[in-house]
């Protein structure tokens, strides 16, 4: 029960995170909101860590520098965030992140890129994608 | 409309290629680490974006209020929520119920129209809509989950 709930605030956090940067940068601008938000975070993060110690910095010696700067994207995911949601609303934009999403990862898994374990692609996937395009029509028609 | 939905395209696939690149640098920071060296470097290319494309009209933050600053917690809240939820539940379960509640999320903003955003008023087409994806969601993660057990059980 518990975790459903975790779950359940985790998405809605979420979609409130892209609602509020919408907002922020109707204000100050789509850069300047981002890059206020992610510092903030990027603050508090780091403060948790001090705290909890559950961490180990020296573990990036480890992980190839191209997965150490992923978070750089986050830069162009928050301005077509954004971007979108102001121009084709929250729930178009939303569907549309998702599915696109899971393609991509799906994309990787079954091919193994990234050192990933292969994963093969089965129907269900195909069904579950097919499935979430024909409501994201329904949603717009 | 277009330009609008080619955005969420790209930073939906952008979301995914991250969730892989972090995952990896999960298993060797830990969670908190690696929030705090996401959002550091998000803040970073954020920071250098804005520069480039605005110059000096990037720093005076003319209309700057106070709970702007504090949105950033939000992304706190995320990990947190995801991280306790991913443990308690299993990915699948996990994931599943997270992608329920940002759409339904999402319809409930667009039809309340808060925070001076458009509102799109609520039809029975969108709920439809969303209730068919959030189908498709969960045939795709309980699917392939149990193919893939099936298959671990039979090689």
């Amino acid at each position: 029960m518990k975790g459903i709930l975790f779950a359940f605030l985790g998405g809605a956090f979420i979609t409130l995170q892209g609602v509020a940067n919408s907002r922020i940068s109707q204000g100050i601008g789509t850069w300047q909101a981002a890059t206020i938000t992610q510092l903030t975070g990027f603050i508090m993060a780091l403060l948790i860590l001090l705290v909890v110690r559950d961490g180990n910095w020296q573990g990036y010696k480890q992980v190839k520098p191209l997965y150490l700067s992923g978070g750089a994207l986050a830069a162009v995911i928050i301005f077509g965030n954004v971007t979108a949601i102001q121009q084709i609303g929250v729930t178009f934009t939303i569907s549309a992140v998702l599915i696109a999403q899971l393609c991509l990862t799906l994309l990787i898994e079954s091919n193994g890129w990234f050192g990933l374990a292969k994963r093969k692609m089965r129907l269900p996937q195909f069904i579950g994608i097919g499935m979430m395009i024909t409501g994201v029509l329904i949603l717009k028609f | 409309m277009i330009a609008g939905l080619l955005l969420a395209l790209i930073s939906g696939s952008l979301v995914g290629l991250q969730n892989i690149f972090n995952r990896k640098v999960n298993e060797r920071m830990g969670s908190w680490a690696t929030t705090a060296l996401v959002l550091g470097m998000g803040f970073a290319a954020s920071l250098t974006f804005g520069l480039i494309f605005e110059g000096k009209r990037m720093l005076p933050l003319h209309n700057m209020q106070p709970w702007y600053s504090f949105s950033g917690l939000i992304g706190v809240g995320v990990v947190i929520c995801l991280v306790q939820g991913v443990r308690l539940l299993g990915p699948t379960y996990a994931v599943s119920i997270v992608l329920t509640s940002q759409l339904g999320f999402a319809l409930l903003w667009d039809s309340l129209g808060w925070f001076g955003l458009d509102k799109i008023p609520f039809t029975y087409n969108q709920l439809i809509g969303v209730l068919v994806i959030v189908g498709g969601i969960l045939v795709f993660k309980f699917g392939s989950e149990r193919e893939n057990r099936n298959f671990a059980a039979t090689s």
